[in-house]
């Protein structure tokens, strides 16, 4: 029975995490101070993490997705509820309140509405697929995703924001909304961008002007950006060795465990090491494609959009705004990044593209095998191909 | 095994078997192909990111390198202590003070810590808090770079915020040194003082790697020796942290301590010379005056005092406004070293140049009469007078000296047009008195001197005064006219002239000290050049000079010391100003010469600016300086000496 276990799941899924979650915890080791001993170390602390997360994971691999569809409604009323219950009790920090401390662990309600979302839109979006082609679906699904949203503007947090809606527009567009429903919202959003800007926080504009011109301000609020700019540049082809760089090491790298995670691995390990990341993503989110188009049904489909959407848009915000493409946002590394919240509700994800690929469509184990080596788009094709 | 769960997965789920719940169908071909549009998308997304990797990491990565290295390498100077000053008896004359100051870098203080931070530097130094508030506004223009925020704290203060340190973040105090002075006025204009960087020359500092808050000499011997006082800065090159912690030296080089210097001056008696002319000027309104003593064999300045004066201890601290106006109005422009920034017609101390210049020539034999009638008219109807309005009759050069005859002397520098007497001309007057150093400075090591001017006919013509007359020469002869020199010029005249014709430089640095009291360098004296005057004739003249004092109708009785053999000559310098009610122009009083004549150890110029007849006025002043030198004791009071005439009484 071992090897029917392995067989079924998803390695290519699986190694990548695995990966990601390996390069977060090394960058980790090389920050953590020598006196931060067991669990307070930060490594350990996302190791073991990771240890519950990537449990979690390969037992949901085994059960079937779709019993996530009667927990669609409650858990995304519970999140709306913990959102709207963090603006009030929430702890502030930095201007913003994002999260309860609960002692032992914080919980940050927005995480946890992410893959409360993505399993609630799944579900109604598969359950309107006939629908879906009129401009009133798209509108009241729109409505439904603009609860968290609102809320999470509120915080204020406009980077998760707006990787919920990216993630709303991923999972619609494939479940078959008409392409202009879907660019009338997004001309109107960028229509009302002036208004926005008007009632827009002081900080969001401040980033905004930020993003396009960093060194105007260099030790104000561009200093991270350039600094991230400058330990990234600085680690050339092959870096300056594992826990060796200057500006991680002196600290003119800030927020290099979470947000800037990314530049420091940038310095340490150079060019071979930011590729190989950005390839593990890569591998990853086509994966997760791949298994979208496998998926027995639309809400498996839509599932795994849904994480994929999740895992590129904030892995390409993330790393975008580290090499200077995309706006500073505080959104993290997923996987990577520290933050027991965020490793969590992505390996549950990560869980649910396990379990959509278990319970996929039947197809001949040779092909999968080679797939699973190659992931070429001939055989992509010749699964598609009957379909049409 | 592979079998079975193929079969399996098979047998459950197949494309014709859609269930019946809404949604649990299959998934439709158009959504499989906007799947792979989105994967396609992101694939795209992630060939951006490696683009832009392959541009940070590759094709610019040199530029980051550079800019880490930048980021965290500091290079922090050590200051050198700024050396000392000493007399010549090895008397301190200046002490370095520390001053504290609290400086802010507006980059480490956070929003939040504004209010708190600011009171607590208000409590501790002492300053307004809204001046620290103004201040912290201008902070921010520039937060990287520290500003001034409060000067010269108590040192209380100073320590009590050093200690609170961590509580008061981009706060900081910094150590300056401040010059102080020992004998203010006596040395001001020697010694000069410190101060801030001018902002013209700001950028020259720099380049020297002189700190912007640094303050440099900015006159006196302060000036002239501010690269020797202050020595060299070391470095401490540093690997700092983001918040400017050291992480680590990577290499530290020592500074160099700056030199002490030892002056020619003894402070007792430049003190001394300085008091005997303030007693003197004191007895006039407004007086003004100056007095050089130089050494005659080596150039050493023994005194040089420029009355009035000022205390450089007030520039050394930071003038106020109101101390600067009152120096900066004074019509007597007590802030300028006039024994040698000071240009004065020199009158009849100048005399010897012209006579020099006929003997050498062979205008006039030393032994030949000229005849002075009080009055020399000119064909054109000009009219040169004697100040004896009755003449002195037939005058050799000696009487000629010691009488200070103008008639002989225009008659042997211009010619006279009723006699065969052709004169030297200005051409070969120019020359001799280029000679005796005038029309340039003598480089004494001490700034803004001025060189004086020596007219001739092209320098007249391009000053647009108009064409040379014979006028001009006979002025020149006798130090009027366009004739401009300083008073360390005459004196030093003087004494090559008392030394036996060798013109000095001028030398008031003796020598330069390391911190262990071993010469770093030693300034030798140092001869401009020899006067164009033969030793017969250099006799000549020193012999007329000691008539002048010593002789039954010298102009300079005045002078006679008790002590020692004075050898000099009066002068009346008249200027162009306000005639007064006699009609008569304005005059500085001048006595210059030597002592004792016979073997000189002393030679000097003494000017009463405004002061009317140099026998009156300087002469007596001299008698008491060669009184002080050779006794060391204060002479009496000018009013008490027995040929005492007020200067209200004089003619």
């Amino acid at each position: 029975m071992t090897r029917v276990f392995l067989l079924r799941i998803d390695w290519a899924t699986l190694i990548s995490t695995l990966a990601l979650i390996g390069l977060g915890i090394l960058m980790l080791q090389t920050t953590s101070s020598p006196e931060a001993q067991g669990l307070e170390n930060r490594a350990v602390q996302q190791a073991a993490l990771a240890g519950i997360g990537l449990v979690l994971a390969i037992s949901m691999s085994q059960i079937d997705y779709r019993f996530l569809k009667g927990l669609a409604m409650p858990t995304y009323i519970g999140g709306l509820l913990a959102l709207c219950l963090v603006l009030f009790i929430g702890d502030a920090s930095l201007g913003a309140r994002r999260w309860f401390d609960l002692g032992l662990i914080v919980i940050q309600p927005s995480e946890i509405m992410k893959i409360a979302a993505i399993v609630f839109f799944a579900k109604h979006l598969s359950e309107r697929h006939e629908s879906i082609r009129s401009l009133r679906s798209v509108l009241t699904s729109l409505g439904i995703a603009l609860f968290p949203v609102s809320l999470i503007l509120l915080e204020p947090d406009l980077g998760t924001a707006v990787i919920f809606l990216c993630i709303w527009l991923a999972m619609i567009f494939v479940a078959g909304a008409r392409t202009w429903h879907l660019v009338l919202p997004i001309g109107i959003g960028l229509a009302a961008f002036p208004f926005g800007w008007f009632f827009a926080q002081d900080y969001m504009r401040q980033r905004f002007v930020m993003f396009f011109n960093p060194s105007s301000d260099p030790l104000g609020a561009g200093y991270n950006v350039l600094q991230a700019q400058i330990s990234i540049g600085s680690g050339g082809y092959f870096g300056q060795g594992i826990g060796q760089g200057t500006q991680s090491k002196l600290e003119f790298l800030r927020v290099r465990d979470t947000d800037f995670i990314f530049a420091m691995l940038g310095e340490q390990l150079g060019l071979v090491g930011t590729l190989g990341l950005v390839l593990f993503f890569a591998l990853l989110i086509t994966q997760a494609i791949f298994i979208a188009l496998r998926a027995r049904d639309t809400f498996g489909q839509l599932l795994a959009i849904g994480v994929a959407a999740m895992l590129f848009t904030q892995s390409f915000v993330n790393i975008g705004m580290n090499v200077g493409l995309m706006p500073v946002t505080g959104i993290t590394l997923p996987l990577v990044s520290f933050g027991k919240n965020s490793l969590l509700v992505t390996l549950i994800g990560i869980g649910f593209l396990l379990s959509v690929h278990t319970h996929r469509t039947s197809a001949p184990f040779r092909q999968q095998s080679v797939q699973f080596v190659s992931g070429t788009l001939a055989s992509v094709r010749s699964r598609i191909g009957p379909r049409q | 095994m592979a079998n079975f769960q193929q079969q399996n997965r098979r047998g459950s789920v197949g494309y014709s078997h859609p269930e019946a719940r809404p949604g649990a169908g299959r998934p439709p071909a158009d959504g499989s192909r906007r799947a792979l549009m989105l994967g396609g998308a992101a694939l795209i997304g992630n060939a951006a990111l490696i683009g832009r990797l392959w541009q940070l990491q590759v094709i610019e990565s040199e530029k980051y390198k550079e800019q880490a290295l930048r980021n965290r390498a500091h290079t922090e100077s050590i200051h050198p202590v700024r050396g000392l000053i000493y007399d010549r008896n090895g008397e301190s004359l200046v002490k370095n003070i520390p001053v504290y100051s609290v400086w802010l870098k507006a980059s480490e203080l956070s929003a939040d810590r504004e209010t708190p931070v600011l009171s607590n530097v208000a409590a501790l130094s002492g300053e307004l808090l809204e001046q620290l508030r103004f201040k912290l506004d201008q902070a921010k223009q520039s937060p990287a770079e520290a500003i001034q925020m409060a000067d010269s704290v108590p040192r209380e203060s100073a320590l009590a915020i050093e200690e609170r340190q961590h509580d008061l973040p981009g706060i900081s105090i910094r150590t300056t040194i401040r010059r102080s002075y020992k004998h203010g006025n006596t040395l001001g204009h020697i010694i000069g003082f410190t101060g801030p960087i001018p902002a013209e020359e700001l950028s020259i500092y720099q380049q020297r790697g002189v700190l912007f808050d640094e303050h440099v000499g900015r006159s006196g011997l302060e000036k002239t020796l501010q690269r020797e006082l202050r020595g060299r800065d070391g470095a401490r090159r540093l690997e700092i942290d983001a918040f400017g912690r050291t992480f680590q030296e990577v290499s530290s080089q020592t500074p160099i301590v700056g030199s002490n210097a030892v002056l020619t001056v003894a402070v007792n008696e430049q003190n001394a010379v300085r008091e005997i002319l303030a007693r003197h000027l004191a007895l006039r309104n407004q007086g003004a005056g100056v007095v050089v003593v130089l050494r005659p064999d080596t150039g050493d300045v023994v005194a040089m005092v420029s009355l009035p004066d000022y205390d450089n201890n007030v520039f050394a601290k930071g003038v106020s406004n109101k101390d600067y106006e009152l120096l900066a109005s004074d019509p007597r422009r007590p802030l300028i070293n006039h024994a040698i920034s000071g240009l004065y017609p020199p009158g009849s101390t100048y005399k010897l140049v012209a006579a020099s210049g006929a003997l050498e020539s062979q205008v006039i034999l030393p032994e030949s009469n000229i005849k002075c009638d009080g009055q020399l008219i000119l064909k054109d109807g000009w009219a040169f007078n004697d100040w004896l309005p009755q003449g002195h009759g037939l005058v050799n050069l000696e009487r000629a000296i010691s009488e200070s005859c103008n008639i002989y002397f225009y008659n042997v520098s211009g010619g006279n047009p009723y006699t065969n007497l052709t004169g030297l001309g200005n051409r070969r007057l120019s020359e001799f008195e280029r000679g005796f150093g005038f029309g340039s400075t003598t480089r004494i090591d001490l700034p803004s001197e001025a060189a004086g001017v020596v007219p001739t006919s092209g320098w007249k013509k391009d000053a647009n005064l108009g064409p040379w007359v014979t006028g001009d020469t006979y002025h020149s002869a006798i130090g009027q006219g366009l004739v401009q020199v300083t008073p360390l010029q005459i004196a030093n005249m003087y004494a090559a002239i008392g030394n036996g014709g060798r013109l000095m430089r001028p030398r008031i640095i003796d020598k330069l000290l390391n911190p262990e009291g071993q010469v770093v360098r030693k300034f030798q004296p140092e001869l401009l050049g020899n006067l164009p005057v033969s030793d017969r004739h250099l006799r000549l003249l020193q012999r007329g000079l000691l008539l002048a004092v010593n002789g039954s109708s010298g102009t300079g009785k005045r002078a006679q010391s008790s002590y020692a053999v004075v050898a000099g000559k009066t002068g009346t310098a008249e200027y162009s100003g306000r005639r007064d009610p006699e009609g008569r122009l304005p005059s500085h009083a001048w006595f210059s010469g030597y002592a004792p004549a016979s073997k000189p150890q002393y030679a000097f110029a003494v000017l009463v600016r405004d002061g009317g007849e140099g026998s009156f006025a300087a002469a007596p002043i001299a008698r008491d300086i060669v009184d002080y030198l050779m006794t060391g004791q204060m002479p009496p009071l000018p009013q008490d000496r027995p040929d005492y005439v007020s200067p209200d009484r004089r003619l």
